[in-house]
């Protein structure tokens, strides 16, 4: 297995996966969060989430897997393919672990209302921003009633389109505590560095 | 704090775990509990606003729950789950007074449209108690009495920190008189000429505070007919009370630290930046070290505050100020109603003694009230008095009155060794006084 650099993001495709949207994806996380990105398979599949009976994947199953197999990472994001759930609920569009480590974003809801061929940009749009919603979630960041803010909730794909790629004010004071948090962590784990 | 509690029941883990993480993300403060029964247990310590409940479960079902829920409190807001649709069940609950149910597994939006509406339907009922209290008289004379030590020590305090300038955090159970020691620093500072502007941070709906605080540019949101003036705003060159800070939600949190840092802020949809200079005086019953631990409190905005602070004693802690404070409510509360009551007798003072003021002065002040309206004499006797109300006798914890106090007395008259005298002298009691309680409490003397 490549081991990332400490402090990396680790973007993590499961399946085919479009290299040119992993990219993409790479670069707006970084420029969000200011960490390096990676792009690692980290599981072959995800089968061993499989319900059979609703045919869908449970993603909390999968944000354990995720996290124990990226020691190095500081966050790690999965992007599968597959329908995702949690018990209680129909679908989602992904799942994280609130101030953890990993995130899931499932695809297969993103591409609703688009032709495969037309406008990949719209759908690469939608990708990155529910990245790095999920990925807010890790930086401890709950939702938000701010509806142009990333970390508002989106009830329909529709909600995703209308919503920035931003955190608003409220949003950015608590991602940097948390990174400041982090930070503070780290150094006294490390005291050399 | 902000943020609406909810409880979810549901004796199925996975459930409940899987219901409560996504709503604990989605911004709640989520608890979750395995039966009926842990529920009514749970509902005793804390108040939740709205409550998801499975139908079926083993024990109370979720039916049962419901019903006793609302009799308790109508105002929580209860949805049933239900696994099977059954939906002759979930009309039952409704019939009982249930907001609506949820098929399980249901679908993301439809869980948001029914917790948002929930939330609409309790706003709009806070905003509207706000709006009542906000015009109630609040002329009542009002004044800080004691002279016990503590409350002394109050008065130097005060008589120190008034001329400095420096934020103040007070503290202090509710009913000790917060405010009035605020109002005190503020008219002994050389701001007593400008404005005293009070927020009370635990009354104000979270979704109006914004515009309270900061005020609002005409046509910033569909309400705001006018550009109105925030309470920062008025407090300018003045006094600004933040009463209990402890409840402030976390954005506002976040912009009343850019204030305090940058004395600029913007009203709601305006652009042009206002600047302020206001003396801040902060207080709480919270205890704000163990809210920034929970991480419900920011601990840059604690410091801000928190540059000189001091508590406010409970009345348990200066008993001796009780009669004196008394005769000052009772004087007070004759003239408003004209009635002749100018004496409280010795057994009413001891039983007042004995009590122990979980509400403090003001719990005091409506005891008074009470008795002088009730009151039949020129004096007030001990049954004037609400602590002898039956429904007073039942604390929120399960206590009666009667155990605590014999509790009380017990604990006291063991330290003394049963010296009457001296007990009662601890007590703040008389001595007969304290032989009745001893007989009518049948409290046991160590052999
Ligand atoms: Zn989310
Ligand atoms: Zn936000």
């Amino acid at each position: 297995m490549i081991v990332p650099p400490p402090h990396s993001i680790a973007i993590s495709p499961v399946g085919a996966s479009d290299t040119e949207l992993l990219i993409q994806v790479g670069k707006e996380i970084s420029r969000i969060f200011g960490y390096q990105t990676e792009i690692i398979p980290l599981l072959k599949d995800v089968d061993f989430a499989l319900d059979p009976s609703r045919n869908q994947y449970h993603s909390t199953l999968i944000l354990g897997e995720l996290a124990s197999l990226a020691p190095h990472a500081i966050k790690v994001v999965a992007i599968v393919q597959v329908d995702l759930f949690i018990p209680i609920l129909t679908h989602i569009f992904g799942e994280a672990q609130l101030g953890g480590k990993a995130c899931i974003i499932s695809i297969y809801r993103l591409r609703e209302g688009l032709s495969s061929l037309s406008n990949p940009e719209f759908y690469h749009k939608r990708v990155v921003k529910e990245a790095i919603h999920e990925l807010g979630h890790t930086f401890r960041l709950r939702h938000c009633r701010d509806q142009s803010c990333i970390m508002h909730y989106c009830r329909t794909v529709k909600d995703v389109d209308r919503r920035s790629d931003q955190f608003c004010r409220y949003c950015k004071v608590l991602l940097e505590d948390e990174m400041k948090r982090l930070n503070r962590n780290w150094g006294s784990r490390n005291p050399a560095i | 704090m902000g943020s609406t509690k909810i409880l979810v029941v549901d004796d199925e883990l996975i459930m409940r775990e899987s219901l409560a993480g996504w709503l604990y993300r989605d911004g709640y403060d989520v608890k979750t509990v395995g039966s009926g029964e842990e529920a009514l247990e749970r509902l005793k310590g804390t108040r939740f606003d709205i409550l998801l409940v499975d139908i079926k479960m083993e024990g109370i079902s979720g039916l049962d729950l419901l019903r006793q829920v609302k009799e308790d409190d109508p105002d929580v807001a209860v949805v049933m789950i239900t696994a099977y649709g059954s939906i002759s069940t979930a009309i039952e609950a409704m019939k009982n007074g249930a907001f609506d149910y949820l098929l399980k597994p249901f679908d993301p939006e439809a869980l948001g449209v029914v917790i948002d509406k929930i939330i609409e339907h309790q706003d709009q009922a806070r905003e509207n108690i706000f709006l009542r209290e906000q015009f109630k008289d609040r002329t009542r004379f009002e004044s800080m009495i004691g002279q016990s030590k503590a409350m002394q020590e109050v008065f130097d305090l005060i008589q120190d920190v008034a001329p400095t300038g420096s934020t103040v955090l007070i503290t202090g159970e509710t009913g000790t008189g917060k405010g009035l020691a605020a109002k005190a620093i503020h008219t002994n500072s050389p701001r007593c000429e400008g404005p005293f502007v009070q927020v009370n941070c635990g009354a104000i709906p979270e979704h109006l505070m914004e515009s309270e605080l900061f005020g609002h540019q005409k046509g910033a949101f569909t309400d705001a007919k006018e550009t109105k003036k925030g309470r920062l705003e008025l407090a300018h060159d003045g006094t600004l009370l933040l009463d209990e800070i402890g409840e402030i939600g976390m954005r506002m949190q976040i912009d009343l630290l850019r204030v305090l840092e940058d004395g600029v802020f913007y009203r709601v949809g305006g652009t042009q930046p206002i600047e302020v200079d206001f003396r801040v005086i902060a207080s709480t019953n919270r205890n704000l070290e163990e809210a920034i631990k929970e991480g419900i409190f920011r601990e840059d905005l604690y410091y801000r505050l928190n540059v000189i602070s001091f508590q406010m004693p409970s009345l348990r802690e200066r008993k001796e100020d009780i009669p004196l404070v008394a005769e000052h409510f009772l004087l007070r509360f004759s003239q408003e109603t004209n009635k002749p009551v100018d004496q409280i007798s010795r057994e009413a003072i001891d039983e007042m003694m004995l009590y122990e003021w979980p509400g403090n002065v003001r719990e005091l002040e409506n005891a008074l009230e009470r008795a002088v309206v009730v009151c039949k004499g020129r004096k007030i006797l001990p049954e004037d008095l609400p602590i002898f109300r039956p429904e007073y006798l039942a604390l929120p914890n399960g206590n009666s009155l009667k155990r605590v106090e014999t509790e009380h007395i017990t604990k006291i008259l063991n330290i003394n060794q049963w010296n009457i005298a001296k007990s009662a002298k601890v007590l703040g009691v008389d001595r007969s006084t304290l032989y009745n309680k001893i007989k009518r409490y049948q409290i046991p003397k160590p052999t």
